[in-house]
């Protein structure tokens, strides 16, 4: 105590003034706030950027241009025999009804007294897409009636032409492309003038299967976003019991030792695992030991299943973990059973994290491209898949591996499709985040 | 110790409900309880106190096989009620826990509603044949736990939306809906203000009619205010056990007169 009264005085210091260390204190704190709102920032910066290109290229895929036309449908071309049966008028191919249509321009041409210089017949019929004769050819198989009359079709415009109004065809770019002219142009102002060009919703983009390189006009997402729909199914019916029940299992019955420690950690490691290894053993397990058909939804389920497991069960042990231990001992104190505490008490307790867990696997699943490229998924499929349980073995495509296949594409209005796409799945993933939040919301209890 | 009931307190009983001999508890390497013997008689309050980590909760935990539910706690010796050995391989723990109810140191009602707590136990022991049945369990349960004027107009209101004490009168009608022999109670005022632990005292020194009760206490003067019996344990020892009055005025064992006087724990 003696050492205190020797010691020097302290010299009084006013609070009225920030001494140095107080200040080198403030100047730190308001650095790393700096920092924290510069990251922010950046990122949300990023995101609109990305956003924002993503729109700017992909939202005109949702406008498309059609081009009315009145068409005479011939019987003598169409139905020689002339009892229009449809299996007979199968005989007549696409090949069959292109003429019709060319000369529907040509009568549209002359009704509005277009002439346009170098423009052949030719020239002119390649103003609609190489789809429109096998869209003609379905509505007369499914309306044999419709034969020797004159129906009007909203049949696609060609891609360029569709470009020509999207910005992406410019008179100067007709000169240096083979696959349209000036000439071809001109005629669509004119038609476009006389109110036979129109712009519309394209509905097609989300109901009709893909189309091959030189159409991408006719190019949708239909047989995608069913894939995709399909493999969803299979995996919300198979990795919601098995993680569900497998995390139960661990979580409340397993004993704790070393082999439930291994189990643990390794289940951990596989929701690290990058998802083409899942791809490759989906192709060595599924498709050549079990024997399942490639592109088949059932196999991209399954896969996306195993992938999706790890999330779900780390999800629901997680949240099993977060319910008090109280409500398992009251339960159990008035005589439940183990599963009965389980299955009453503790599992409603921990649903709205298992659903919120789980619907995050399922959009991260939905987002996977790398798995199912192996699986050959990324073939070219127009053929809609049946309805289940017999549509999960027919071949479909899935729409990440869609918007994959649409990059490699040469035309270039196959970029605003894959962007369209990229939205469209955007939308889905979305669409299921606000899902989770509003069931997390919805079914969240108090204790 | 100045509370007027302790002078005229007097055993109602003397049959033993509980029979515990040579109980030892081991918690992985931890030998947490050490050779205790003790009888508990039927329709008596019997506390439980000591300082913490002493044992008794755990102890208390023996007698409905709680313990069971922690996988690394083992159990050595003989605990019978009415005779019966509690950890024979035939016992199936569920059904001893609906014959030994259990209140908990917190209150932990379901988060569900009021109605739905109290008939939790009688539903899944099918004591009901119908809605009526239960409806009569439910409120002869709330009666019980002096929750019925309280709670009936609100029986579809969540339990956890309740007081305090509240909450804890309505685990106590949960206990007792299924009819036990034996209420075992954890600390159950621990969380309470002095309000309510005086309507839960009050409520245990009524169910002491039909029930054999057993509570484990921090507090020494609630000990002296509802038990008729008293153990002191002290580091996983049973050090004394007698009648309460006996016990606070007059303790053999000196470990118990430091407690009591404050001295230890």
């Amino acid at each position: 105590m003696t050492d205190l009264t020797a010691a020097a005085p302290v010299p009084k210091t006013s609070i009225l003034t920030q001494d140095k260390r107080t200040k080198r204190r403030n100047a730190a704190e308001a650095r790393f706030k700096a920092y924290g709102l510069a990251a922010v920032l950046t990122g949300i910066a990023a995101l609109i950027l990305l956003m924002g290109s993503i729109l700017y290229n992909g939202l005109s895929s949702f406008q498309q241009t059609y081009i009315s036309l009145a068409v005479e449908l011939p019987a003598e071309a169409l139905d020689k025999t002339g009892n229009r049966d449809p299996a007979e008028m199968r005989s007549v191919s696409t090949f069959g009804y292109t003429p019709l249509i060319a000369a529907a321009i040509e009568q549209k041409m002359a009704e509005a007294g277009v002439q346009i210089e170098g423009l052949s017949a030719r020239d002119a019929g390649a103003l609609i897409s190489k789809e429109a004769p096998a869209q003609l050819r379905n509505y007369v198989l499914a309306n044999p009636e419709v034969v020797g009359t004159t129906v009007t079709f909203n049949l696609l415009a060609s891609g360029r032409i569709d470009g020509y109004y999207k910005g992406r065809v410019t008179m100067e770019s007709a000169l240096l492309d083979q696959n349209i002219s000036q000439a071809q142009l001109q005629l669509a102002d004119a038609f476009r003038d006389s109110g036979t060009l129109v712009t519309g919703f394209n509905w097609a983009f989300i109901t009709s299967p893909d189309a091959s390189d030189q159409r991408p006009e006719a190019a949708g997402l239909g047989v995608a976003i069913l894939g995709s729909l399909y493999m969803m199914l299979i995996v919300l019916a198979l990795a919601l019991p098995i993680g569900v029940a497998a995390s139960i299992y661990l979580e409340e019955f397993a004993p704790k030792n070393r082999w439930t420690d291994l189990i643990e950690v390794n289940i951990s490691n596989l929701a690290a695992v990058p998802s083409i290894v899942y791809g490759i053993l989906g192709l060595a397990i599924f498709i050549n030991f079990a024997g399942l058909p490639q592109s088949a939804p059932i196999v991209g389920g399954l896969v996306l299943t195993l992938m999706t497991l790890p999330t779900i069960i780390i999800a629901t042990r997680a949240s099993l973990k977060s319910v008090p231990p109280s409500i398992r001992d009251a339960a159990l104190g008035v005589g439940a059973s183990k599963m009965q505490a389980v299955f009453h008490h503790v599992l409603p307790l921990a649903a709205p994290g298992i659903l919120t867990g789980t619907i995050i696997g399922l959009a991260q699943a939905l987002g996977e491209t790398a798995p199912l490229l192996l699986i050959g998924m990324v073939a070219f499929v127009r053929e809609f898949p049946d309805a289940p349980p017999e549509g999960f073995f027919d071949p479909a495509s899935a729409l990440p591996v869609q918007i994959y296949n649409w990059t490699q594409r040469s035309d270039p209005a196959f970029v605003e499709r894959a962007s369209g796409a990229i939205i469209v799945l955007l939308i889905f993933l979305l669409a299921m985040n606000a899902l989770a939040i509003f069931l997390r919301r919805r079914f969240e209890r108090r204790w | 110790m100045d509370d007027a009931r302790l002078t005229e307190r007097h055993l109602s009983t003397d049959e033993t409900k509980i029979a515990a001999k040579g109980v030892q508890v081991y918690y992985g390497d931890n030998h947490a309880i050490k050779d205790v013997n003790v009888d508990i008689l039927d329709k008596t309050v019997t506390a439980f106190i000591g300082p913490s980590g002493c044992g008794k909760s755990t102890f208390l935990r023996c007698l409905n096989r709680m313990n069971d539910t922690i996988d690394i706690a083992r159990v050595e010796g003989d605990i019978r009620i009415d005779g019966e050995d509690i950890y024979d391989k035939r016992v199936d723990p569920v059904q001893l826990r609906a014959k030994v109810g259990m209140v908990f140191q917190k209150p932990n009602p379901f988060p569900k509603s009021i109605y739905d707590n109290v008939a939790y136990g009688p539903k899944i022991h099918g004591l009901s044949r119908n809605k009526a049945e239960l409806d009569e369990i439910v409120e002869k349960s709330l009666r019980k736990a002096a929750l019925w004027n309280e709670a009936k107009d609100r029986l579809q209101e969540p339990g956890t939306g309740l007081s305090g004490g509240q909450q804890q009168r309505l685990c106590i009608a949960r206990a007792i809906a299924t009819s036990p022999e034996v209420l075992l109670m954890d600390e159950p005022c621990s969380a309470l203000d002095p309000i309510a632990t005086a309507q839960v005292e009050e409520l245990i020194d009524e169910l002491r009619a039909q029930y054999s009760v057993v509570i484990v206490t921090h507090s020494m003067q609630q000990a002296a205010r509802v038990s008729q019996r008293t153990a002191f344990f002290h580091l996983g020892n049973l050090v004394e056990y007698g009648e309460t009055g006996h016990i606070f005025t007059n303790p053999e064992d000196p470990r118990t007169e430091s407690y009591i006087s404050g001295r230890i724990g």
